[in-house]
């Protein structure tokens, strides 16, 4: 089992933060390596049960199941259901919390997941960085943020 | 029930942070508002269900009980159990969670407790702002460089 964690300070207030990542459909909008995302059976994107279908920029296709969303919380989990990628049983979790010194945003980003045997370095890293790194650093962009630090 | 929230960034490793606050006994070392502190009957500060016996500057005198305490998740939650603030039932949590961009530290510091309805707004922030992010500014300073 492989575990990734990664997390970031957006120079945003909190809700203007999960305005953006609660939209479980939006992240074709913001993340560079998906080129295009639709809820499956139109059902609505903050539907607890909904599978987002997306695809990335060289064509392969996803699925991810909808876990849990909070707006309490400012949280969500997900499950990937099928994928070209071999991330076996991988769930992430995300979630928001307000930096009340300087009205920023905290933003934390794991998850678990198995891999065949002898990848789990490569899977991690393209996980870590691409995925999630590379998702924080677009959300700044998106937003039209400065850098976190 | 009222509730304070105080959280931070502080420019270190969270595992330096711990080093520093995860003592029980220590406030005196991080804290500015505190003046000194010990723990009764001479047990270990790591001990859960120690209780330190401390003072502020201003003199006034608190005692508090550890009720929780994690190096694995980097949290200290304790309840007092005497202070001259009129509030009763008062648990808090200090809590760290690294920010691996930037290998720093996100610090919150929550706490609730119950009180007269007229001295609920006063309590949360004195204690937000005098208690909580005093010692994150603390922190911040001593962290620096």
């Amino acid at each position: 089992m492989v575990k990734v964690i990664k997390s970031t300070v957006l120079n945003a207030p909190v809700e203007a933060v999960w305005a953006v990542l609660r939209d479980f459909n939006g992240h074709d909008q913001w993340h560079p390596a998906v080129a295009d995302s639709m809820i499956e059976r139109s059902q609505p994107s903050d539907k607890v049960g909904c599978v987002r279908k997306f695809h990335l920029a060289d064509g392969s296709e996803l699925r991810e199941m909808l876990l849990t969303l909070s707006d309490a919380d400012m949280a969500f989990s997900y499950c990937l259901m099928e994928t070209p990628v071999p991330l076996l049983n991988y769930v992430a979790h995300v979630r928001l919390a307000p930096v009340t010194d300087g009205d920023r945003t905290f933003w934390h980003w794991e998850s678990r997941f198995d891999t065949p045997l002898g990848r789990e370095t490569e899977l991690r890293t393209m996980v870590a960085e691409n995925i999630y790194q590379g998702g924080f650093d677009a959300i700044r962009a998106h937003m039209g943020l400065e850098g976190a630090r | 029930m009222a509730r304070v929230y105080i959280s931070s960034i502080i420019d270190a490793p969270s595992t330096r942070v711990w080093e520093k606050v995860r003592d029980f006994n220590a406030l005196p070392r991080w804290h500015p508002r505190i003046r000194e502190s010990r723990i009764e009957n001479g047990e270990p500060s790591d001990k859960v269900g120690c209780i330190r016996d401390f003072h502020l500057q201003n003199g006034d005198r608190i005692r508090e009980r550890l009720l929780g305490l994690s190096d694995y998740d980097m949290f200290c939650t304790y309840a007092i159990l005497e202070s001259p603030m009129p509030l009763t039932d008062y648990i808090a949590t200090l809590r760290l969670t690294p920010v691996t961009d930037g290998d720093r530290t996100f610090a919150e510091w929550t706490a609730e407790f119950d009180c007269a309805p007229e001295v609920a707004a006063d309590l949360v922030s004195g204690i937000g702002l005098n208690v909580f992010q005093a010692g994150f500014d603390a922190l911040k300073r001593q962290m620096a460089g």
